[in-house]
């Protein structure tokens, strides 16, 4: 796949992305052809430093893995001072993943990252399952949804994008309010919440008791509700959900997402990217609109 | 500098009751890892996520690890047939760190914690250090039959070689240099007690190996959490906050 593309006014450089979470800042992946990153989302950021949950924070489960991770990071300022500059001089866009407690807090963080050289775009994250307030319960009610979107809206110049949960009835009544409320793009889908449990202590497996399901287990669930979200708005849809291969980016492809972000592939393969723009080549023909 | 290397095993030999070293051909990591870093391994097929293993040995071009089967994983190491190969990423994270001797080290080890020692021995030793090891497990026949070292000193939980007790137990007044140490959590939170300086390798669930996930979280005195696989696996045993971090894993994957 060569070539860039725009989605929702990101110029990403191919269309395999790598996740929110599983890039860190994109300083810290070894070993990944970088050549080929279509763009990383950073890991979710919030106004103010995090520690996170106790562990342990991940287990792993057939096919997939749990996590409660509690969206550890050092807040906005040492984003902005120890990271954006060296984003600044790369040749792929990073935009930040977003997270508040309030729509307030979305809204002055989207203010704080606005014309920060290095930063392409903003993620708003109104889905992640292991934070007590905020988070996914955001991004369960439409109203709320289009709250934190058009905040986010009027306080930034950056493209927006925003993060879905695929813990909802219907996807497609969020996707709209985001879209109405003026998102650039969706990122659909964030994990599924899920639990299990340790049979010697007779405890849940992660301290934080629930985590966000990923990988190859969840797969056919998100290509399912990316494919409803596509057909739903008319901006552009970025699949997520269990991608390790070419094959499987292909799927979300032809579900009528723009591009995918990978996730917990680089987890186990740090150059899973790489490998899956290069096996994409194999699809160019499919890809094409027909005559 | 880290490695991702396709590595065939190349031997198996067992060391204790239900406890195998896996030697695996992987040049780059084998010519730079330290004691104390570790190698994560995937398995086609096999469990979704790698697997971190501290390295053992190493020789020439060779890595070897000590396993014994408790979950997916590791069941599937030790059903490799020589020449098979796994993926092997490292040497990871940040291993012991040793002044020059003249001086003594003590190596306090128990059951699957021999994992990191024999390395450790080996740059002891290349640094001008007199090395005593003490080693403990639950039985004799779960002692690992491998040491290297100046002088060895062992203990079992129910007395049938050695001192009757812990490791810790085992060590002598007089044998006391700067101690390193590896073993379930809560021998090494004992180790945290008494000599809060120790250097301490420790074991947590992890996922990426490479510090982007966040999985392997530490508690550390400082207040915050950082990765075993980044910062760690070995810490000052005195910053750790031993009473947040799970004493001990489990590892089978339901299904």
């Amino acid at each position: 796949m060569s070539g860039s593309l725009d989605v929702g006014g990101v110029r990403l450089k191919s269309p395999v992305m790598a996740a929110s979470g599983t890039f860190g800042y994109g300083t810290e992946v070894p070993l990944c052809d970088r050549r080929h990153l279509g763009g990383i989302v950073s890991k979710g950021i919030f106004l103010q430093p995090r520690l996170g949950t106790p562990p342990p924070r991940i287990a792993e489960t057939p096919s997939g893995m749990l996590n409660a991770i509690g969206l550890q990071g050092p807040g906005v300022e040492a984003l902005i001072r120890d990271y954006a500059p060296q984003w600044a001089s790369w040749d792929f866009p990073v935009l930040v993943n977003v997270n508040g407690e309030t729509v307030g807090e979305y809204a002055e963080l989207a203010a704080r990252l606005d014309g920060v050289p290095g930063v392409s775009g903003l993620e708003i994250n109104i889905s992640c399952p292991n934070v007590r307030e905020g988070g996914m319960f955001f991004g369960n009610d439409p109203r709320s949804a289009a709250a934190v979107t058009s905040a986010v809206r009027q306080r930034t110049s950056l493209p927006v994008w925003v993060k879905l949960t695929p813990a909802v009835t219907d996807i497609t009544e969020i996707a709209r309010a985001c879209e109405e409320a003026g998102a650039d793009a969706l990122s659909a889908v964030n994990t599924f919440v899920g639990m299990s449990f340790d049979l010697q202590s007779r405890q849940p497996r992660l301290a934080f008791h629930t985590g966000g399901l990923s990988g190859p287990a969840i797969r056919p669930l998100a290509v399912y509700l990316a494919h409803r979200t596509a057909r739903a708005v008319s901006i552009p849809v970025v699949g997520i959900g269990g991608i390790a291969a070419a094959e499987d980016a292909m799927e979300f492809l032809l579900a009528g997402c723009r591009a995918v972000q990978v996730g917990t592939a680089t987890f186990v393969d740090p150059n899973a990217i790489g490998k899956i723009v290069e096996g994409l080549r194999r699809y160019e023909e499919l890809l094409r609109p027909p005559d | 500098m880290t490695y991702d290397v396709p590595a065939p095993l190349v031997s198996r030999r067992k060391v204790a009751r239900e406890m195998w070293v896996l030697g695996f051909e992987a040049a780059p990591i084998a010519r730079t890892v330290m004691a104390g870093q570790f190698v994560n391994l995937l398995m086609r097929p096999g469990p979704l996520l790698r697997r971190p293993f501290s390295v053992y040995r190493a020789d020439g071009d060779v890595v070897e690890i000590v396993l014994s089967a408790v979950g997916e994983g590791t069941e599937r190491l030790l059903d490799l047939t020589r020449g098979e190969l796994v993926s092997a990423l490292g040497p990871l994270g940040r291993g012991f760190q040793l002044d020059a001797g003249p001086g003594r080290v003590t190596l306090i080890s128990g059951g699957l914690g021999v994992a990191p020692m024999p390395l450790a021995a080996r740059d002891a030793r290349a640094l001008g250090l007199e090395v005593a090891w003490v080693h403990g497990a639950r039985t004799q026949a779960e002692l690992c039959s491998e040491a290297d070292a100046d002088r060895y000193y062992w203990a079992t939980d129910d007395g049938s070689t050695g001192v009757h007790g812990s490791a810790l137990d085992a060590v002598p007044p007089s044998e006391v240099g700067h101690v390193l140490a590896c073993g379930p959590n809560r021998m090494l939170a004992a180790v945290a007690a008494r000599w809060p300086d120790a250097q301490v390798a420790v074991e947590t669930y992890m996922g990426c190996g490479t510090g982007v996930c966040l999985g392997c979280a530490v508690p550390r005195t400082s207040g915050v959490y950082d990765r075993a696989c980044t910062e760690g696996p070995v810490y000052r045993a005195g910053s750790i906050r031993w009473a947040d971090l799970p004493a001990h894993l489990h590892y089978r994957v339901t299904a």
